[in-house]
């Protein structure tokens, strides 16, 4: 169990995030939607260690607070982040970027069946594991940043906007990938604009607003609510 | 001199200069240090090469085992005290450069002093293996020859491990995109500390190597660091074959210059390479770091 709770966090005198509390239920897919600059991106990195939040924030993982660990020990725990703009190591490989994705300790065992898997999940990295990562494709290197979190060994996956600026099929074959991962058991924590596909994979979500959490709900319920077919499906 | 003679002086010069520089470009490319007391650190091993050989009677081979992980130990302590405070407080990459240049041209003086006070100012050197050999008809002592092995085998032992292995790749990773490793699970700071002691480590090879067929002085430091760093701009920030392949150019140039044209213009060309590089190709001749 993921849980964030009061999480506030300040860039100088801009509050990015206010009192924000999300929890994630092992295995839970959960999906946080929001327009540009409600503070998706700052959450995740706030969970991720790479941003400091403010004192009086709690971020815990199965009862063990994460709040204060560097951002490497913060995979160590089992927590695997997919940054915007992807984070993969441009000048190496595609097994390069797989190899240093199984850093962590916790990644030792099993590693080459979970590379298997990444390779099973998507194809094309096999086909192009000696290829330098920076010459492939948006697409194709979205899946090796989501392949290398996955060598991690991650019991939850937060991605950052995963679909931003990839062509609507490919965004499709991405989310097809991620439903199997979630059905693997892995939790994933995405933040997304495209609202249609993300609910679609999604056990719950959260609409985020000027750095709060402004709604909750079963992703079921949450596409048919007006708010936020108002907000983001442009209707109403 | 015959051809064959300055292939074989040019490619034994060339050699010790792209094992020093790969330890720099280690420190530099990785752990993000302009280190300008690293000729320092390459003298200091060269003396203590001498010490070994002369006072203990260990030859130098038997010696490197102690010398070079004694520059491993003296990198990581000197991190440790001196760098990481840098690191501390630096926001940006140009800061820690700033920073890291005047801190270690400090500690350039205060090593040279220590070893002006121990050692004096005299040209050093004692005699290992001084025995010509005959290669291709030219005559080379066997030390210089031992000198050149050595220097290949410990770079591209380097270069092995760095392409080959995970932590190597990770090292590589830091060089490249230090803002992604912590992602996969890097500790930067301390992958960071590891590669500035493992530059030492490599000083101190090439500073007993340099014993080998050298004299050399407390105050000799410098112009090692400078054609370090020549070496290390010529094949790309970070980048252990452009290190290697640099360093031989430079030693061929060098040599070369020395017997056609003038040993007075050694320094004149070494620094028109440097020159005509900074200009038309800052990258290096072999593109940047991560191969």
């Amino acid at each position: 169990m993921l849980e964030v709770s009061g999480l506030s966090l300040h860039y100088g005198q801009h509050l990015a995030l206010d009192s924000v509390d999300v929890r994630a239920a092992p295995g839970e897919s959960v999906v946080i939607l929001g327009a540009n600059g409600a503070g998706k991106s700052s959450l995740l990195k706030a969970i991720a260690g790479l941003v400091r939040p403010d004192p009086g924030t709690g971020i815990r993982l199965d009862g063990q607070s994460i709040l204060t660990l560097p951002a490497h020990s913060v995979v160590e725990a089992g927590i695997a982040l997919v940054p915007e703009g992807r984070g993969i190591f441009g000048d190496l490989t595609v097994e390069e970027n797989l190899l240093l994705g199984a850093f962590a300790r916790r990644a030792r065992d099993d590693e080459a069946a979970r590379r298997d898997l990444v390779y099973e999940l998507f194809p094309r990295l096999a086909e192009r594991r000696r290829q330098i990562a920076s010459t492939m494709s948006g697409g194709e290197q979205q899946m090796v940043a989501i392949g290398r979190a996955l060598m991690s060994n991650p019991d939850c996956l937060l991605l950052d906007e995963p679909s931003l600026g990839l062509a609507p099929v490919v965004v499709v074959e991405l989310f097809q990938a991620l439903e199997k991962v979630h059905k693997a058991g892995v939790g994933l924590i995405i933040v997304e604009q495209n609202v249609r596909i993300s609910l679609s994979i999604a056990d719950r979500g959260y609409l985020m607003e000027a750095g709060r959490i402004v709604g909750e709900g079963a992703a079921g319920t949450l596409i048919d609510d007006p708010a936020v077919q108002r907000a983001f499906l442009g209707m109403g | 001199m015959t051809l064959i003679n300055v292939l074989i002086a040019g490619l034994v010069l060339g050699g010790t200069y792209a094992l020093v520089a790969m330890g720099l470009t280690l420190q530099y490319g990785i752990a993000r240090i302009m280190n300008l007391a690293y000729g320092e650190t390459i003298i200091a091993a060269a003396f203590a090469a001498y010490l070994l050989q002369g006072a203990l009677g260990v030859n130098p081979l038997l010696g490197m085992l102690l010398v070079l992980p004694g520059g491993f130990v003296f990198g990581y302590i000197v991190y440790g005290l001196m760098m990481r405070p840098l690191v501390a407080r630096s926001q940006d990459r140009g800061n820690l450069e700033i920073d890291s240049i005047l801190a270690t041209f400090g500690l350039l003086f205060v090593i040279q002093g220590v070893m002006l006070v121990i050692f004096g100012s005299n040209y050093m050197s004692y005699s290992f293996l001084n025995v010509p050999v005959t290669i291709l008809g030219a005559n080379v002592a066997a030390n210089r020859l031992l000198a050149f092995v050595l220097a290949l085998t410990i770079g591209l032992t380097l270069y092995l491990l760095l392409t080959r292995t995970r932590w190597g790749t990770a090292l590589r990773a830091v060089a490249v995109a230090p803002q992604n490793a912590p992602l996969v699970g890097i500790d930067v700071n301390r992958t960071a500390r590891f590669a500035f002691a493992l530059g030492g480590a490599l000083a101190a090879a090439g500073g007993v190597v340099i014993s080998m067929y050298q004299t050399f002085t407390a105050t000799s430091g410098v112009v090692f660091t400078m054609k370090a760093l020549i070496v290390v701009i010529m094949g790309g920030v970070g980048n252990l074959l452009g290190a290697l392949s640099a360093g031989l150019i430079l030693g061929l140039v060098e040599t070369g210059v020395a017997s056609y044209i003038d040993p007075g213009l050694t320094l004149a060309a070494t620094y028109a390479i440097f020159l005509a590089i900074l200009l038309w190709r800052p990258q290096g001749l072999f593109g940047g770091a991560g191969r």
